[in-house]
């Protein structure tokens, strides 16, 4: 070998250089994604302090936000509008950075951040996690700086997520005078059935389309065609969803039940429509065994040609878009109660409670929610635009694929539950009681009856009486 | 040694045996890695197939005189042999008929092809097992007679592609495709485009190497001191060292992250390279080393007028190369897999500062149908030191093995 | 004049000037007070600092009689003082400097410096492979130096490539402010002083024996790493037992709530069962306790209930997957170890190969895992599905496939991580065990060959007491990893705390009450359960081992 101290020496050299070379301005480089803002003079990194790179004017402020893309088709959309808000907005400099997945704990890590003061200025939450962050002080009340903005109108957006966005919990008022307003709905979405039309055909069974047009959709319609299409095959399911509280939560409604009572101020599970919603759906997993067995990701199979129907929201169109067999969507299946039990679901744009410019996030909000912009995201398939208004609706139902775009809008007019926070209790609490007790109904390790008996004293307990 | 020496039969049997149950346990070893590599090169639709398989495959598709792109080859069964043709249509309906009276005699016919009988609109039925059915019009050996549709369900039309007017129909999903082996390296290219993750990869190699330099530095230098020099309270100290090794690191997460907060250091890669160079646990392992260097030597060096940090560079860190060798391996691998702490304290949106177990973590949320890129990003973390491995593997095994002894 | 160039004039000189130099010292120590307070950060690290820099200014004050009696308590006190002086001020430049937080930009130019690393290393490789040609001096000396000439020359492409030069212009352009310029004023005073006390004519002032000289080497050799070791790692640790004892949430000051957290997680409860099917509303307080988990005695049974009923579950689940891990990957890797040691042809091969796996990230391991595992495209069921075939057909059985929803079942999530982690680490332990085969005396064995043992016997009474050390050490090691389990569980199950929370772990619990609800000071608590879990199972362990070298000696 080389004489010993001489690489003792080498790495004396290499520390001092790597020293050294922190020193150095990180160089206009290639950005990590082709798609997002390339001008010469913006930070080539999102520094939280601006200190390690030349702002780019003198005055101009960097305001970072950030959403939940849920692929890379999302990420080149809200990367074009950032890059495109950058030049209308005048006096800052806007760095999008996509956040993680649902799968990758997105708002547990903005917590962290926020609470470590390096969380971007604006930032998307989703509907449920509204009163949990505007509790703990991680998020603005923007309610005066809207006061003061011309023209702005809370009524311009559905009332369901607004009624949350506009709760003000030291005076339980909500709406334009309750002198609260954490953010602006991003979007809104509602479930839909996708349809995987090959197999539906194969196997004879009624096109869900027609009978939806006809009103017979309902829940025996949607069993006779799951149970059809499990007739091809023991690895071909008629029905498929995602392990959260979304598709199960549907069941519910559609039954007349819910998870909490009318008031959302304790646990709704154990009323008597509840369970029935509950049983309709373990008979599906366990009785009938026609359903992705619960807590798979129904996806791979769906993608792979085996399941008949895939509930998700609009969210999932852009990746199934890329499916090589007939697919379309379909609106979901009516209940006992005669409705869908639908979910409204949305997200919002909140501007951190740290924010050192408020009124460029604040900027930034109005602009990510005009309704030019949401369709520009709605355009991609992501999502429904979160205005209400017929010009929205029109142009929504343009953006084919599916053909069927209506039953979204048929979901999101069949009076469907609003997501939501829990005002008065901690819904991510709720949830962790809640899910695994749902999950072991439908796996079969537990009965409704079980179910029913216990839930509500555990999960009462997250609320605050 | 070697097997085939071996006289009795007994021996070369129970070295039979020893290999196959070797071997066996190396495929379960290798068997994901190698899931990991060939998947990775494969597409989409090919990572979703069952029964699995593990090279990568595409369908093969042929160009047919009068269409206008090129079909999808299938195997198919044409007069007693297996043949490659075209699929040209799918989701051809067609239905089962069988008279009312007699069920099982049922004939297969396309939709398209019968007619209700009675008409469009006037369509006759009958009674069968107490439910109203409706009835079709079959022609049968010549004759049409009415049947009703017992179950329905759709076939592709497969064309021979030499001659177009050679036509088999049969069911498409359980119909098996002709597939190609093609590898897709491009995976490797998009998933580095989609993450970010040759930054990923840079970063991880600059705090990995940061760690591994600054921890040796203070390790040996703590280490002489607690072997070599003698001064009040160096004892109790050493006790609070060794005591502190066996403390998880899960104990520090919290405080710590809190001090990152403190001096400003959250969402930097300060924080995975600063707190991580000073180790009780190295301390005590160069220091154990350390002890064992005779003393004769150290003391002719003094003689000789040599200071202490000369005596340290020429006598001792020469001599200790394995130990450093060992603790540089520990470090290595820690470092370079480290999730945890990352995790908490470097921001999910800066993908500047990830490390690739990080962007990891982000990509198998945004590649969720996309396992074949999923695996590229994995393979990208797990080669390089695999590497390393590879190329230094008597040294790494060695390194483990003291470490085993010394403990 | 001429006695100034006298050395010993020259030490006296300096000598003088230190009293002066110590209570300046304690002037802008205690004027340094004020300005900390007026600064914004913690309140609690005011105090702390605010202390260190009273008894820093206390000792230099004290100091000053002793240095004017020559006293050599004097000189070790100044000493030390104007050694943490110099740190502070040299981390200071740092930071002015911004070395630290431009890490991060050294990272987007890293990438570019890479390749010409690895030429640095080729070079080094070069000059590595002259010892292979140890007879031939010419060819040595060859390769030594096209050893050093790419080396070298790779360094300076690297030093270019990551922009050295641009990074030293930037770093002494940020000193040029009055921070980093007072900071370099200090340093140089710090080090100024530090450097006449040093002198060995200063010693010879002070009376300095060798015990001095090498107290104060041994202080300085070990002061960096345990300035870090404090800073980092012990402070750290006091703070979290600190934590454990407050409502600390990370946004708000922590407010001492004595056992508290303690007293919530150990809350648990035990009660009869008169029916196993009891419900739990009949024997508990509700509105207290959550049930854990019941046991089944003849036909009634045990309720456990608990406060915080994820600690329990989370700890019910840690315990089982050690229970389960680390015998599956010891015994086989005690097994392995031993037709490794066989000494046949390629051994070395195998060897390899199952160390493979404990070098790959986990989180990389895990993500291939996840798709192995998946139910319906998954190789495992794969495997099983054809494996219950040939049985099926080949013997006439009428197995049924179980199609085993492996993550997605409660039942068996725990199982899947088990099983996977026992791959890992199995392959470290076989090469543990291999160098501890390694070390028993080959005439152990040939004496109980003539004794006639065979090789059971060899196996039980020679192999296993004698690896009882190497078993001790991979066990204890196996199973403190086990305990931490959260890598594998955090990437292969969504949500991490799988199926009926059948997969939270304790470090996966710790994380979400740290780092998701806030309750920091209860994570901290958590921590603290942990360890002393971890710490009891290490104990026993230990004790376990002390009884059978008893039996054996």
């Amino acid at each position: 070998m080389l004489r010993k101290s001489f690489l003792l020496v080498i790495s004396l050299l290499l520390i001092a250089s790597f020293a050294l070379g922190a020193c150095a301005p990180a160089q206009p480089a290639a950005p990590a994604q082709p798609e997002s803002p390339a001008q010469p003079e913006s930070p080539a990194q999102p520094s939280t302090s601006g200190e390690s790179a030349a702002p780019a004017g003198d005055e101009d402020v960097t305001i970072r936000w950030r959403t939940r893309p849920d692929n890379q088709e999302e990420i080149n959309v809200y990367s074009n509008i950032s890059q495109e808000l950058d030049s209308k907005l005048d006096g800052m400099v806007l760095v999008y950075e996509p956040g993680g997945t649902e799968g990758s704990n997105y708002q547990d890590q903005l917590r962290t951040e926020v609470a470590a003061g390096t969380a971007p200025d604006v930032f998307w939450i989703p509907g449920t996690d509204i009163a949990d962050f505007a509790e703990r002080g991680l998020i603005l009340n923007i309610s005066e700086l809207a006061a003061q903005t011309e023209g702005f109108d809370v009524d311009a957006f559905y009332p369901g997520p607004m009624y949350h966005l506009t709760y003000n919990p030291t005076n339980a008022q909500s709406g334009a005078n309750s002198g609260a307003l954490w953010g602006l709905p991003r979007d809104v979405s509602t479930f839909a059935l996708y349809l995987n039309l090959d197999l539906i055909a194969e196997a004879g069974a009624p096109d869900p389309r027609e009978l939806a047009a006809n009103g017979e959709w309902d829940w025996d319609a949607f069993l006779d065609v799951a149970q059809k299409t499990h007739a091809l095959g023991s690895d071909i399911y008629g029905y498929g969803a995602n392990a959260w509280w979304g598709p199960y939560g549907v069941w519910l409604n559609a039954a007349g039940g819910g998870f909490f009572t009318a008031d959302r101020n304790a646990c709704g599970l154990d009323s008597a429509a509840s369970l029935a919603g509950l049983e309709f759906q373990r008979s599906l997993y366990t009785e009938y065994g026609v359903a992705v067995p619960y807590g798979e990701d129904s996806e791979p199979p769906f993608r792979a040609g085996k399941v008949a129907m895939f509930q998700n929201g609009r969210w999932a169109t852009p990746g199934i878009r890329t499916v090589e067999f007939e697919w379309d969507v379909v609106e979901l299946p009516k209940g006992p109660s005669g409705s869908q039990g639908n979910w409204l679901f949305w997200g919002a744009y909140v501007i951190n409670a740290k924010t050192a410019n408020p009124e460029q996030a604040w900027a930034l909000v109005q602009a990510l929610t005009t309704a030019e912009t949401q369709g520009k995201v709605a355009a991609l398939g992501a999502n429904i635009p979160s205005r209400v208004g017929q010009e929205a609706f029109d142009a929504f139902l343009t953006f084919t694929p599916p053909a069927n775009n209506q039953a979204f809008l048929n979901g999101l007019a069949d009076n469907p539950a609003t997501e939501g926070p829990l005002w008065t209790g901690s819904w991510p609490q709720f949830d962790q009681i809640m899910g695994p007790a749902v999950q072991a109904v439908l796996t079969g390790s537990r009965s409704v009856e079980d179910f029913g008996a216990t839930i509500c004293e555990e999960a009462n307990k997250v609320f605050t009486p | 040694m070697n097997i085939f020496k071996s006289y009795h039969l007994g021996t070369l049997i129970r070295n039979l045996a020893v290999y196959a149950t070797l071997t066996f346990f190396a495929l379960v070893m290798l068997f994901p890695f190698l899931y990991m590599l060939t998947t990775s090169f494969k597409t989409p639709a090919d990572t979703f197939r069952y029964p699995p398989r593990m090279l990568p495959r595409d369908p093969a598709s042929i160009e047919v005189a009068g269409f206008d792109r090129p079909l999808p080859l299938y195997y198919v069964t044409h007069n007693g042999q297996e043949r490659e043709f075209a699929l040209a249509q799918s989701n051809l309906r067609t239905g089962t008929f069988a008279p009312a009276d007699n069920l099982q005699a049922s004939v297969e016919r396309m939709l398209a092809d019968v007619r209700p009988t009675g008409g469009e609109g006037s369509q006759q039925t009958i009674i069968v097992n107490g439910k109203e059915e409706k009835l079709y019009d079959i022609t049968l050996d010549g004759q049409v007679v009415p049947m009703v549709l017992i179950s329905q369900t759709t076939v592709g039309e497969f064309i021979d592609p030499k001659n177009p007017s050679v036509k088999v129909y049969q069911n498409v999903r359980l119909s098996t495709p002709v597939e190609d082996i093609t590898w897709h390296p491009e995976n490797y290219s998009a998933v580095v485009e989609l993450q970010g993750l040759d930054r990923a990869l840079s970063n991880t190699a600059l705090v990995t190497i940061l760690v591994v330099l600054g921890q040796l530095a203070t390790s040996v230098i703590g280490g002489y001191a607690f072997a070599r020099l003698k001064f009040p309270g160096r004892d109790s100290i050493f006790v609070i060292y060794l005591g502190t090794i066996m403390i998880p690191f899960v104990m520090l997460i919290v405080p710590l992250y809190q001090l990152m907060v403190l001096i400003g250091w959250t969402n930097r890669l300060a924080a995975l390279i600063i707190p991580w160079i000073f180790t009780a646990y190295g301390t005590f392992l160069m220091r154990q080393f350390f002890i064992t260097v005779p003393k004769e030597i150290e003391e002719a060096a003094v003689l000789d007028g040599a200071s202490r940090l000369q005596i340290l560079t020429k006598i001792f860190i020469p001599a200790s190369v394995p130990a450093l060798a060992t603790q540089a391996t520990f470090t290595f691998l820690y470092a370079w897999n480290s999730f945890l702490w990352p995790l908490v304290i470097i921001n999910v949106g800066n993908s500047e500062n990830h490390v690739l177990t990080l962007a990891l973590n982000v990509l198998r949320g945004r590649a969720s149908d996309t396992p074949n890129l999923i695996l590229a990003g994995a393979a990208i973390a797990i080669i390089p030191p695999l590497i390393v491995f590879i190329l230094g593997q008597r040294f790494f095994v060695e390194s483990v093995t003291s470490s085993g002894v010394k403990g | 004049m001429n006695d100034l160039k006298n050395p010993n004039t020259q030490t006296e000189l300096i000598l003088r000037l230190m009293p002066a130099w110590r209570i300046l010292f304690f002037l802008i120590a205690l004027a340094g007070i004020p300005v900390l307070w007026a600064q914004d950060f913690a309140a609690a690290l005011k105090v702390v600092f605010s202390a260190l820099l009273g008894v820093a200014a206390l000792a230099s004050l004290v100091s000053v009689p002793y240095l004017l009696h020559r006293d050599h308590k004097g000189r070790m006190i100044s000493l030390v003082l104007d050694y943490l002086g110099l740190l502070f001020c040299l981390v200071g430049v740092l930071q002015v400097g911004q070395v630290f937080t431009g890490i991060d930009s050294l990272g987007a130019v890293f990438q570019r410096g890479l390749p010409f690393l690895g030429i640095v290393l080729v070079g080094y490789l070069f000059g590595a492979a002259s010892e292979l040609y140890p007879n031939d001096p010419q060819r040595q000396k060859n390769l030594r130096n096209t050893g050093k000439v790419v080396l070298i020359l790779g360094f300076i492409a690297f030093l270019l490539a990551v922009n050295v030069f641009t990074g030293l212009f930037n770093f002494l352009t940020r000193l040029l402010q009055p921070t980093g310029l007072s900071m370099i004023f200090g340093a140089t005073l710090f080090g100024l002083s530090l450097w006449a006390m040093w002198r060995e004519a200063s010693a010879q002032t002070f009376n300095a024996k060798t015990s001095h000289e090498q107290m104060i080497s041994g202080w300085l050799f070990l002061s960096p790493n345990l300035l870090g070791f404090l800073i980092f790692f012990a402070g750290p640790l006091l703070l979290s037992f600190y934590f454990s004892f407050t409502n600390s949430d990370a946004f708000n000051p922590p407010q001492w709530i004595g056992v508290d957290n303690y007293a919530r997680i150990l809350n648990i409860t035990i009660k009869p069962l008169n029916d196993f099917a009891q419900p739990a509303r009949d024997v508990l307080d509700i509105l207290v306790y959550d049930e854990v988990g019941r046991m089944k005695i003849g036909d009634g049974g045990i309720l456990f209930g608990a406060q915080d009923k994820f600690f329990w579950l989370a700890l019910r689940n840690t315990l089982t997957f050690a229970l389960f891990a680390v015998p599956l990957s010891v015994i086989p890797a005690l097994f392995l170890s031993n037709l490794l040691n066989m000494k046949l042809p390629g051994m070395k091969f195998f060897r390899a190969v199952y160390f493979m796996p404990s070098i790959a990230a986990i989180v990389g391991i895990s993500l291939v895992w996840q798709w192995l595992y998946n139910a319906t495209i998954g190789y495992i069921n794969y495997f099983i599905t054809v494996g219950v075939e040939f049985l099926n057909s080949g013997f006439g059985l009428a197995l049924i496939d179980p199609k085993i929803q492996w993550t997605s079942n409660s039942g068996t999530a725990l199982l899947s991580i088990i099983i996977m982690a026992a791959w890992q680490t199995m392959g470290f332990n076989t090469v543990l065990f291999l160098a501890g085969l390694q070390n028993i005396p080959g005439e152990l064995y040939e004496a109980a060959t003539v004794d006639g043992a065979g090789s059971w016997a060899k196996f039980w009474n020679i192999t296993l007491p004698m690896l009882a050390p190497t078993t001790f050490f991979v066990v204890t090691t196996t199973t403190i990893q086990a305990m931490q389990v959260f890598e594998q569980i955090f990437i292969l199950m969504n949500p991490p705390e799988g199926p009926g929370n059948s997969t939270i772990s304790l470090v996966l619990y710790l994380y979400r009450s740290g780092f998701q609800n806030f309750q920091q000071g209860y994570a901290s608590a958590i921590a603290w359960v942990l360890f002393i879990v971890i710490f009891g199972l290490t104990l026993l362990q230990f004790q376990r081992q002390r009884k059978s070298s008893i039996y054996e000696g």
